[in-house]
């Protein structure tokens, strides 16, 4: 054996640092992968920590929508209603401003439409097509006008107002009393509970019946537009 | 091994080791996603009465958990001679959506993302196609001149093709007409989406998120519990409310009064009158042999 070598590497390091310089090369690149591993692993434990990946982008919070959508009261509030609630009844108390005894008079303009006196500038008439009901007493009483009346004489209190609806409207009564026309709530099985059914003018103005235009509540939101931008409160096309 | 090669492996070891536990750390969440409890729950239809009581509390518990109310969860069954139709009159609807927002706030829908189960169609006058149908619809006022609008939900069908899809029974009909999903045994597979051909299911591709001021504390096991993400929710007639007797949300608040719900077995509820005596259009793509159990119909 050569003895020389042999001490050399008894002497370690330095000798055969000088002797094979490549051996050094690859200690000096175990250690510079080694520190790599640590800084990478240090790294994804972070992350992983932090949980940098694997969270999905945040959505833009949709707007609520507004409360008033959800609100199931009716369009109009019936005479019972504001009874009911002890509001104002000023505008039916006809004797405040009448007389009583004394019906008051309809003035027409030469098309036979009624002229509607500035006292009662409010009411829109546009009850029947082609203003054809054109008589405040069709339906109010004109000796008495805080009661109403049907056209075959019998008189109705303002409360009861859908049976004088229902005089001229036999169909559309007929349903409203079974519970096809008309907003219920309530008690499907009337055993468990009650049922409250609204009255014509609930939802109809008796001077102008047709149930009225409404802004919609908003529209469906997109999913893959919620990453891109806020979204506006109501629903672009 | 010298000390300086002892050092430099257990740098790297302990630093791996750490990395490894980080990467793992999302199990200590694993509570969010499966309890234990819910992981070894039975099938509903086989929970006895005892098992259903620690299932509805433990849903109690989850829900006051993550939203931070007490709800009222219960397990409510079909009433006996009782099969709900819903019938809906096209002449009346104006298209507020307002079914559709009382819907979302009843049932604890998602607000972000966006899930509701009601979507209005505004379709051209003299045409049922629902092709035709526009349901992003956002003028000033509703109704527009010229057109109709048509909700779609559920139609709760008789021979519903979403329950013969389901791979794992997680949804079915029950006896009075309603077609439920058990949130708790989906296994998210979309089978049942993609089979519906009114597109009524909707499935919870996130967490759901609700507001705490929104969450409605009255819930039913079948119904509007809130739902986790990765299963399929729909319309179920507001179970809460109509398997006590009371009529859905869609209903009461619907301004014009356009929506009738009733029980079909009964002669002198209002959907018995409807059927007898309307222009009833029979049912939505009755071509396919669904046979819905939700009505359209047209009146004066």
């Amino acid at each position: 054996m050569d003895q020389p070598s042999a001490e050399d590497d008894q002497r370690g390091l330095p000798t055969g640092y000088q002797q094979r310089p490549h051996r050094m090369n690859s200690r000096f690149k175990a250690t510079l992968v080694l520190r790599g591993l640590v800084v990478l692993f240090v790294g994804l434990a972070a992350a992983f920590l932090l949980n940098l990946w694997g969270r999905p982008a945040p959505l833009h919070p949709i707007p609520l929508v507004d409360p008033a959508f959800l609100d199931t009261a009716t369009v109009r509030r019936s005479y019972a209603d504001l009874v009911r609630a002890k509001e104002d009844l000023s505008d039916f108390d006809c004797y405040a401003c009448h007389e009583k005894n004394k019906p008051p008079v309809l003035r027409y303009d030469e098309h036979q439409n009624l002229l509607i006196p500035r006292e009662h500038s409010d009411i829109v008439m546009g009850h029947g097509q082609h203003g054809r009901n054109n008589n405040c007493f069709n339906c109010h009483n004109e000796t008495n006008l805080e009661l109403l009346q049907t056209r075959d004489g019998r008189q109705v209190k303002f409360a009861d107002s859908s049976q004088l609806c229902g005089s001229c409207h036999g169909p559309t009564y007929e349903d409203w009393e079974v519970g096809a026309h008309g907003r219920i709530s309530g008690y499907w099985n009337r055993s468990r509970g009650p049922i409250k059914r609204q009255d014509c003018v609930n939802c109809h103005n008796p001077h102008a019946p047709p149930f009225p235009s409404r802004p919609p509540a908003p529209g469906p939101h997109l999913l893959h537009e919620l990453a891109e931008a806020p979204v506006p409160a109501a629903t672009a096309h | 091994m010298d000390r300086r090669s002892f050092l430099r492996t257990s740098a790297v070891l302990a630093s791996g080791l750490a990395a490894l536990a980080a990467s793992l750390s999302p199990l200590r969440k694993l509570d969010d996603y499966v309890s234990l409890e819910r992981f070894v729950q039975k099938y509903y239809k086989e929970l006895t009465p005892e098992e259903m009581k620690q299932v509805l509390k433990r849903i109690e518990n989850e829900v006051e958990r993550q939203y931070g109310i007490r709800p009222h969860v219960r397990d409510l069954k079909p009433m006996d001679g009782v099969e709900y139709v819903y019938a809906l009159n096209l002449t009346r609807c104006i298209g507020c959506r307002k079914c559709v927002h009382a819907c979302v706030q009843e049932n604890n829908l998602s607000r972000t993302p966006e899930i509701q189960y009601i979507r209005v169609l505004k379709m051209p006058h003299g045409s049922l196609d629902v092709e035709k149908g526009e349901h992003n619809y956002a003028p000033e006022s509703v109704p527009e001149k010229g057109f109709f609008y048509m909700p779609v939900q559920c139609q709760q069908c008789k021979n519903p093709p979403c329950v013969k899809v389901c791979p794992v029974h997680a949804t079915w009909q029950e006896t009075d007409g309603i077609t439920v999903v058990d949130y708790d045994w989906c296994i998210g597979c979309r089978y049942c989406e993609a089979a519906c051909p009114y597109w009524a299911r909707r499935f919870n591709f996130t967490q759901p998120s609700i507001p705490k001021e929104r969450i409605n504390p009255d819930m039913a096991y079948l119904g509007n519990r809130p739902r986790r993400q990765g299963v399929m929710e729909k319309c179920h007639f507001c179970i809460q409310r109509t398997r006590v007797g009371r009529y859905p949300a869609c209903l009461e608040v619907c301004p014009a009064g356009a929506r009738k719900f009733g029980n079909i077995l009964d002669p002198n509820s209002e959907v018995s009158y409807i059927l007898r005596t309307k222009r009833v259009f029979i049912q939505l793509k009755e071509e396919l042999g669904t046979s819905p159990r939700f009505f359209y119909y047209f009146d004066t």
